[in-house]
């Protein structure tokens, strides 16, 4: 066994080929910050990375659907709470009706400010956001409340939708957006239970639901009549919508309430997931430093080494 | 004076030994860094004494033989590691390029497949909305897109195997034929008693060569020449006769054949070993097992949205009425054998008024029933009953991931297993400058010797013929 030229320039060489190799992988985890830079750098961090991405981009979806939710919750609510001041004028003035010794012509003055609250409540009702009508289910781009042109006063009939004074051309689907994976939540109301009291829009009013519309009407009507008996009737009928509507308000706050709270919560989730991502595929700086470092002064070593091998030979000592 | 003359000889002799020596030594100077070279000596013997009387005197020096260190183990592991070395550098290239296409970064195609059901969740916020109409619209082509680019990319490995396949056999028959003369040659040398040392080295660099690409094994026959037969059994040399290698590219893939008597006759991957292993190998099983995978992948994404898809409403802009039973892309289940899912991901909607967002047979502009079944199938529909359309993905990279991660370990290991062994191999048979130097001092010294003693020889036989005067 000897050492010649061939075995000493042979394993100089593969270890300075070795050494370089692994100092560009160190300085490319330093360059890039990331631990895993191709398959092969990790194969087990793989899965959990693109599933994190995945996840972090859902995560981003689930936060802009809620904060475009919270817009529509928003101004539904503004609407609803605009719909529960005008019940409660309407209120005022059938108290104001009842209370006073009125002559007809009064009371037809009160029955002309019931009619510009009742299309107050039209307006209300037929609210938009976005260019889109908010209470008219999924036919966003229709108009939901008309005036039902054959509409006879005194007809009403809360079994048949054809006697009402308003007729709904939306239709009782709400819209469910996804706030987190598997959750979808109900983003507005729909027109037919709010105004009309008739949650699965058959045409019927539900049992101890209003048609806030006909209500506002047959008021008007009592007053033109100067029906004080009426009057009293609907008066308690104007509670119930009120309270109709306020129900469902309460139930749009709830549910904002959960897409707010959804929303602080996905809002750590994201934290946390980019933690995760982080711990999968980035490098430690102070480490990656170190071994840069280190592999520099190894480098620097076997250089030297080569260069002190090629100065000594047999030649200058014979 | 007989006595002299015969001790002029033997000083002729040692001139000439110590003369040839040297020259031996100045051929190993010369190969010092030539590769497969064996350090040659030459073998000293004395001349035959003759008998004087009552005593035996020498007749001087000669090279009986000039012989090459050469140890056979070690040559066979050269033989042996240069097979492995040369099937994981045969995987190595392919296996850089796949992971190139197969990357962890942003803009792989898990980040397609993402963004597409990404836009479709978008829609349900607004399902009549004509800029998320459009952006699902362009999602679905860019990852059809990603799907294609994939699956040529993959086809490019594959091509460029094929073409390194083609252009190694020229080479490789060369080296064949190579060998067959070098038999030839080492048969006629060595049988007039000599040792055809240069030749040897010759043959035995261009074994370790084709072990390294094709994983040749090697017995010596009765006449010293060396068989040479692939691992799977043909006979590439026999005696001085080279069968050639030839490239089938009738097929899709290039496949080799072996000429044998004029006739060619197929070698299949498992014939292999070394190099060409190891690029058939990746080119066959690997490669091939991805396509199959992306293909899986394309068909049962397609399918999945396509089968949501029919069930959905739109406003046929045609007609101005609700419609049903559009399909979204491109039907892969159906396609005729040997075409490549992957490669067909179409969007074949006309334009994005023909989305079927709605799940109710009104197709109301707000309906987003359809539009969030869609956009839950990223994270519930399963691929093969396991896995979803990104984990599908994700496990496909890792794949890779692994394959590659083995390969540079095996590969490095390989290396160092080679480097240690050739230097083995140079430590018994290489030239050390410093021995050859120390020979070439202990010749000279002989060689001034000899002179010296022929000198003397000289003048002693000066002063003899002196004597009458």
């Amino acid at each position: 066994m000897k050492a010649t030229q061939g075995t000493t320039y042979r394993m100089l060489g593969s270890r300075l080929n070795d050494i370089t190799l692994q100092l560009e992988e160190f300085r490319k985890i330093g360059a890039t910050g990331k631990r895993v830079n191709k398959p092969s750098d990790d194969p087990g961090a793989i899965r959990p990375i693109l599933n994190t991405r995945k996840q972090l981009s859902n995560v981003d979806r689930y936060m802009e659907t809620m904060g475009q939710s919270l817009d529509v919750m928003q101004a539904t609510d503004g609407h609803l709470e605009h719909v529960e001041n005008i019940l409660q004028r309407v209120k005022e003035i059938s108290i104001n009706a009842v209370n006073g010794t009125y002559d007809q012509t009064s009371l037809d003055i009160l029955a002309d400010q019931v009619e510009q609250m009742r299309e107050e409540l039209l307006d209300a009702s037929n609210a938009m956001v976005d260019g889109k009508y908010i209470f008219a289910g999924y036919q966003e781009a229709t108009k939901p409340f008309t005036v039902n042109g054959a509409y006879v006063p005194g007809g009403y009939d809360p079994n048949n939708s054809a006697t009402w004074p308003y007729i709904y051309n939306g239709d009782a689907n709400p819209t469910y957006l996804e706030i987190s994976p598997g959750e979808k939540i109900q983003v507005n109301l729909t027109g037919n239970d709010l105004f009309f009291g008739d949650a699965d829009n058959d045409g019927a009013v539900d049992p101890g639901r209003v048609n806030i519309f006909a209500t506002v009407t047959n008021l008007m009507e009592a007053m033109r009549n100067g029906d004080i008996n009426a009057i009293e009737t609907e008066m308690d009928n104007i509670d119930l919508a009120a309270d109709q509507n306020r129900r469902l308000r309460s139930q749009l706050g709830n549910r904002a309430a959960r897409v707010q709270t959804a929303l602080d919560y996905q809002e750590s989730v994201r934290i946390d997931l980019k933690q995760i991502l982080s711990r999968y595929e980035d490098a430690d700086a102070i480490e990656s430093f170190n071994d840069i470092v280190q592999q520099e002064t190894a480098f620097e070593a076997a250089l030297n080494i080569t260069g002190k091998v090629s100065q000594l030979s047999i030649l200058d000592y014979i | 004076m007989g006595g002299l003359l015969t001790a002029l000889n033997a000083g002729k002799t040692s001139l000439m030994t110590n003369q040839k020596s040297i020259e031996i030594v100045g051929n190993n100077v010369a190969n010092v860094n030539t590769e497969g070279y064996s350090r040659q000596r030459a073998e000293l013997s004395q001349i035959p004494a003759v008998n004087f009387g009552d005593f035996f005197v020498g007749q001087g020096v000669t090279v009986s033989d000039v012989y090459r260190e050469y140890d056979l183990f070690i040559s066979r592991q050269l033989q042996e590691k240069a097979i492995t070395l040369g099937e994981e550098s045969g995987r190595s290239t392919p296996l850089t390029e796949l992971e190139r296409i197969f990357s962890v970064s942003d803009d792989n195609l898990a980040s397609e497949i993402d963004r597409f059901f990404d836009a479709w969740q978008k829609l349900t916020t607004n399902p009549s909305g004509q800029v998320e109409r459009d952006t699902v619209l362009q999602r679905g082509q860019l990852m059809g897109d990603a799907f294609r680019n994939t699956y040529d990319e993959l086809e490019n490995v594959r091509a460029n195997l094929n073409n390194k396949i083609t252009a190694s056999i020229p080479n490789l028959n060369e080296k064949l034929s190579e060998i067959a003369k070098l038999n030839d040659r080492i048969y006629q040398v060595e049988i007039s008693g000599q040792s055809a040392n240069a030749a040897r080295d010759q043959r035995d660099l261009l074994v370790e060569d084709l072990s390294k690409s094709l994983g040749v094994q090697t017995y010596t026959d009765n006449r010293g020449m060396l068989a040479v037969q692939l691992p799977g059994g043909t006979i590439l040399v026999q005696g001085n006769q080279a069968m050639t290698l030839q490239a089938d590219t009738s097929g899709s893939d290039v496949n080799l054949q072996v000429v044998i008597g004029g006739i060619p006759k197929d070698l299949r991957t498992e014939d292999f070993g070394g190099e060409m292993y190891g690029m058939l190998d990746v080119r066959d099983n690997f490669i091939a097992g991805l396509r199959s995978d992306l293909d899986t992948l394309a068909v049962e994404l397609t399918s999945a949205v396509n089968n949501t898809h029919v069930n959905g409403y739109y406003i046929d802009p045609a007609t101005g009425t609700p419609a049903t039973g559009q399909i979204f892309f491109e039907d892969l289940t159906a396609l005729p054998p040997g075409t490549p899912a992957s490669r067909h991901v179409n969007v074949v909607l006309p334009d994005s008024r023909y989305i079927a967002a709605a799940g109710q047979n009104t197709a109301a502009p707000g309906d987003n029933e359809n539009a969030l079944a869609i956009a839950d199938l990223e994270n519930t529909y399963l691929v093969g009953g396991t896995d979803t359309f990104e984990n599908y993905f994700a496990k496909m990279v890792s794949t890779v991931g692994i394959e590659a991660s083995r390969n540079q370990l095996a590969l490095g290991g390989a290396e160092d297993a080679s480097v240690q062994l050739h230097n083995l191999r140079d430590g018994y048979a290489g030239v050390s400058l410093e021995e050859e130097m120390i020979d070439l001092v202990q010749y000279q010294r002989g060689f001034e010797s000899s002179a010296k003693f022929l000198s003397t020889i000289d003048e002693m036989m000066n002063a003899l013929l002196e004597l009458k005067q």
